[in-house]
């Protein structure tokens, strides 16, 4: 699958195949321990920010709906 | 919960579908994280995570950006007035791996002042039976602020009775395929 951004993708294709590891191998199976995507997440994210701004896409920010981190949830 | 124009849920305007797969919940949610690309699917040409963070009860939430070419034509789109060919989509993930719950909620960022289309999904383990999933679909779809008539939500019923059939397909092929990213969804594997 490709990115937004056309030189996005092979960033986003390592980021992918990291992040889809720990969601399978430590996440779903309650492992808590750090986040292993955190550094290749960053470069993939210059880019994609990158690709939006230059392609205009009407994002309004990355935290753009949802609840937030500190508000307690029921 | 995502926000999915929560002042509508409940109204006749929003269609409503339960199906269910025999899958159990991980398999299908590992699936639905990786859903793009598929065949079902081929007007989504772009998919990239925007934000990804765990929230402080341990679910996850993730902001994607869904890239989507209807490949309209030349015509439309002057009727349209944009020369864009690409649709943008925003959506948002909750994983809760203790409650076992996915929720998507999904809404166009383009096109905007002609149409919206919101939908929510939750996928979540059948509850007399954990070899199966149940999955909710609800849609909107809004035209310039007013919403389908009762005219139209026939046609809308139909049209997400295919949908809902159409996403399931999409994940069972993502299951059925998985072996080509080396990343096996299920234990056995």
């Amino acid at each position: 699958m490709n990115s937004v951004g056309e030189g996005c993708t092979e960033l986003k294709r390592e980021y992918d195949q990291c992040f889809n590891r720990w969601f399978a191998e430590k996440f779903l199976k309650g492992d808590r321990s750090g986040d292993p995507c955190t550094e290749m997440f960053k470069k993939y994210q210059l880019c994609v920010q990158k690709a939006i701004k230059d392609k205009d896409i009407p994002i309004d920010g990355v935290e753009f709906m949802g609840p937030n981190k500190e508000k307690p949830e029921s | 919960m995502c926000a999915f124009l929560h002042h509508v849920i409940g109204t006749p305007n929003v269609e409503r579908e339960t199906t269910v797969q025999r899958y159990p919940w991980e398999t299908v949610i590992k699936a639905a994280m990786r859903k793009y690309p598929n065949p079902m699917n081929p007007s989504v040409v772009g998919v990239d995570v925007l934000d990804r963070n765990l929230d402080t009860h341990g679910r996850l939430h993730s902001h994607r950006l869904l890239s989507t070419e209807w490949g309209l034509p030349g015509i439309v789109r002057a009727i349209l007035g944009t020369n864009r060919t690409l649709t943008y989509i925003k959506e948002h993930s909750i994983v809760d791996p203790d409650e076992k719950k996915m929720e998507l909620c999904s809404t166009n960022i383009t096109l905007t002042n002609l149409v919206s289309v919101d939908e929510r999904l939750v996928y979540r383990p059948h509850p007399e039976n954990p070899d199966v999933t149940v999955l909710t679909q609800e849609a909107i779809i809004t035209v310039k602020g007013v919403s389908l008539s009762s005219y139209l939500e026939g046609l809308m019923a139909l049209t997400m009775s295919a949908n809902a059939r159409k996403g399931w397909d999409a994940i069972e092929w993502i299951i059925q395929n998985s072996e080509r990213e080396k990343v096996p969804l299920c234990d056995l594997c």
